[in-house]
């Protein structure tokens, strides 16, 4: 026979204080946990949204990021000719070369940091009209000294807004128009590749994107691999991706956008895990200690009941289920408590630097429903390894010395 | 004056119980000095800067290229003593899982304005006259597949200048430096500038300068330095930037954006969560004295003591702890450094960070203390001795 789950639960309101003081600790836990879980979790989406499985990103071979790629324009148009899987549309190929730069910009809340700024020719937006939209004044009129600001920068970068002016180098340009985008170009500065070219003495391109030919397979390599492997991966013998890294004319590396995301996030989310799962695995420690203490002084200061209990004919598994059980309901609210703190932290917004390319990402804490889960998940387990050594010693009494109050 | 040997019986009484409280103590402390030296970690370039030192850079960005003939023109302005020029090299060896930084510089001027970067003069003198040769820091040497010796041969593949003749590049490790201040990065490789520039020219690269690091004179008027410096460029090509070494580091801090701040937010919800449980801790262990606190005042101790003797007993958990707490994070920071590598290069804990430490387990210990050392000092024996706690 089990023992009333009633009878824990008012034990717990009687120890008010210490259940409090469990309760919020395990919440302080759990929401730090939670916390970082929301910042990768938030960075895995901004880079990730848009990134497309249909969309080829082509690099110079050798290169490990668009910051250190460089194609001359020569060489990136006949690319763009020559390379047979890129779909054409109503105006040819649906690519486009992109120059990319940093530039050293003052954050409203001061100091500097590095912006990343994007040339892009017009077919660019056919490339991406699903996926961005000008939410505020007009797009660049391609030729002309104009750029467009992503929606994230606005109230964050200094002259981020329609109408200001940015001077690149010693060129002024005006802001017409902000788009979204909920990928990594809705932290960015675009404007026209040969306008910033010019303004930044540039000579050409870093990369070319293109819209593939539906079922196109890249064969990339793994780009995981190329951060922990000891030597560089080769791509699949005989793919699209073999064959171009050793063209005679315009050898490069392509990777499917989405791959290409995903190695420069490498990295960070990799961090980012390793840190929760650090920080929860000493804190959690700590606070599996915490809820050890609470409930060994739980059990001691009831060993006269627990005594009681089994003189009434109640087993000692039911007892050790019936303080486990407690113990669960301690994590449990400490685990909700987590949560409510966490959830304040939603769409706050985050920047820091991309180590790959030194540029400023710009990105948002998400406090996903998968977040919560892990954080209610993570209590549950202190919890449990919290009550488990105090609820087997409560079972573990003999009903005639529990009775004389003896632990 | 509380009795050790009373606070000793009544921390032994539970002794499970004073194991866990010091075991999570430790871990808090341990927690907040290493959260504490990422933020001091961030911002040692800008403490350990010369005053005498100037960068400069494009006014546009890090990531554009200054033209080579500016040095000429630099080290013409007055005031200026010496000036060396850095450029990022940007190659990797084997794969991107061994990334370390790599400047082209020039070994004589770099040497001379960078007393930090340590070498053997024997080494130096070899760096100098091998113009294909190289040196490295001795914190590259702990990854396992990088531990080259003097002499080696070491191939980086250029990611951003790739060699003309489709090959790696390669470079005989001269020297091995050790630098003598967290700022000066000791994971960084430093190639020849002649060499680099020699190479890139073949293949049809015209190199430019990243940064051009100034000394001043000693006395020197910095500020006019800095005015004439960005003067002389106003109507070039590139407009520059020039900066003391402390304000340029300082950029490098601003551009980790508010990931200090959220390093500030987990180290007080550590101190909260460790706050609580102690509190805890000292709550339970009132409580089981009390009938022991009782006997205590109808012998004659007064209010004040029994409030003493439980604010000990807090005190002493919390010194254990935050003692054992520093200690383990003076034990393990040369493996945390390691671990992180280049990611995060120069952590190392700081003595301020280890006061810090105590003085924050001290304050939790007289904090946790107070609410069961204020009701102890309220307990009438008559109700204690009672037992009706």
């Amino acid at each position: 026979m089990l023992v009333p789950l009633s009878y824990n639960l008012r034990s717990l309101f009687v120890r008010k204080s210490a259940t409090l003081l469990t309760v919020l600790g395990i919440g302080a836990t759990v929401a730090i946990v939670s916390g970082i879980l929301a910042l990768k979790q938030g960075f895995a989406t901004m880079f990730t949204a848009g990134g497309r499985d249909d969309v080829a990103v082509f690099l110079r071979p050798g290169a490990t990021s668009e910051g250190d790629s460089q194609f001359s324009r020569d060489r990136g148009l006949e690319l763009i000719k020559t390379v047979p899987e890129i779909a054409t549309g109503e105006h040819g190929p649906i690519a486009s070369m992109e120059a990319y730069l940093a530039v050293l910009l003052s954050p409203v809340r001061g100091g500097v940091t590095n912006v990343p700024l994007r040339g892009v020719q017009p077919m660019t937006f056919e490339l991406r009209k699903n996926e961005l939209h000008i939410v505020e004044g007009r797009n660049f009129a391609p030729g002309s000294d104009e750029l467009i600001v992503g929606k994230r920068l606005v109230g964050r970068i200094q002259h981020c807004a329609i109408g200001e002016t940015i001077v690149l180098n010693k060129t002024p340009f005006k802001v017409v128009g902000v788009f979204e985008h909920p990928g990594q170009f809705g932290g960015e500065i675009w404007g026209d590749l040969d306008r910033l070219l010019t303004a930044m003495n540039r000579y050409g391109p870093n990369r070319i994107v293109a819209q593939l030919k539906p079922g196109t397979v890249i064969g990339s390599v793994d780009p995981k691999d190329v951060l922990t492997n000891d030597t560089p991966p080769e791509p699949k013998p005989g793919s699209m991706a073999a064959r171009l890294e050793h063209d005679p004319s315009v050898p490069a590396k392509v990777y499917s956008e989405k791959e290409y995301l995903a190695s420069q996030t490498v990295m960070l989310t990799g961090i980012l895990g390793g840190l929760s799962f650090i920080l929860g695995l000493i804190m959690g420690l700590a606070a599996v200690f915490t809820a050890t203490n609470t409930m060994l002084s739980a059990i001691a200061a009831r060993t006269h009941e627990i005594g009681i209990l089994l003189a009434t004919g109640f087993r000692p598994f039911p007892i050790f289920l019936s303080f486990l059980f407690e113990s669960l309901v301690i994590g449990l609210v400490g685990g909700v408590v987590g949560c409510l703190m966490a959830l304040p932290f939603n769409g706050l917004k985050a920047g820091t630097m991309n180590m790959q390319t030194f540029t400023e990402m710009a990105f948002a804490f998400r406090v996903t429903w998968q977040v919560l889960l892990s954080a209610v998940i993570f209590s549950l387990v202190l919890g449990l390894l919290g009550g488990a050594w105090p609820a087997w010693r409560a079972a573990r009494l003999k009903p005639t010395e529990a009775l004389r109050g003896r632990a | 004056m509380p009795s050790f040997k009373l606070v000793w019986r009544n921390i032994m009484r539970r002794p499970l119980r004073s194991v866990l409280t010091v075991a999570s103590l430790m871990i808090a402390i341990f927690l907040i000095c290493g959260l504490r030296t990422l933020i001091t970690t961030i911002n040692a370039g800008v403490e350990h800067a010369d005053s005498r030192r100037l960068a400069v850079m494009s006014a546009t960005g890090l990531f554009v290229e200054l033209p080579m003939n500016y040095q000429a023109k630099i080290d013409r302005i007055d005031g200026v003593e010496m000036t060396t020029k850095f450029q990022w090299f940007g190659g990797y060896f084997r794969s991107l899982k061994h990334f370390f930084a790599q400047f082209a510089i020039d070994p004589v001027s770099l040497l001379a304005m960078y007393p930090e970067c340590q070498l053997p003069p024997e080494q130096k003198a070899a760096f100098i006259a091998n113009r294909t040769s190289c040196i490295i820091g001795d914190g590259l040497l702990k990854d396992p597949e990088m531990n080259w010796k003097v002499g080696d041969t070491v191939p980086l593949i250029g990611a951003l200048h790739p060699h003309p003749d489709d090959k790696a590049w390669e470079f005989q490790v001269a020297g091995i430096y050790h630098s003598s201040v967290p700022s000066f990065d000791n994971r960084t490789m430093f190639i020849h500038w002649d060499y680099y520039e020699e190479t890139l020219k073949r293949g049809g690269v015209e190199p430019g300068v990243g940064v051009f690091s100034i000394r001043v004179k000693p006395g020197a008027d910095v500020a006019r330095v800095i005015a004439d410096v960005k003067d002389t460029f106003q109507d070039s090509d590139q407009r520059v930037d020039c900066q003391t070494e402390a304000e340029f580091q300082r950029q490098f801090v601003t551009m980790f954006g508010n990931i200090p701040l959220f390093v500030g937010w987990i180290g007080t919800g550590v101190l909260i969560a460790i706050l609580l449980a102690t509190i805890n801790t000292m709550l339970m262990s009132m409580r089981e004295q009390s009938s022991d606190i009782g006997v205590l005042k109808s012998l004659g101790f007064t209010d004040g003591s029994m409030f003493g003797h439980m604010i000990a007993q807090s005190l002493f958990l919390a010194v254990l702890g935050g003692g054992a707490g520093i200690l383990l994070s003076w034990a393990t920071q040369n493996a945390i450094a390691n671990g992180l590598g280049a990611n995060f290069p120069g952590f190392e804990v700081k003595n301020e960070t280890f006061v810090l430490a105590a003085v924050v387990a001290i304050a939790v210990g007289i904090v946790a203390g107070i609410v069961p050392a204020w009701r102890a000092s309220r307990l009438r024996c008559v109700e204690a001795l009672r037992g009706t706690e």
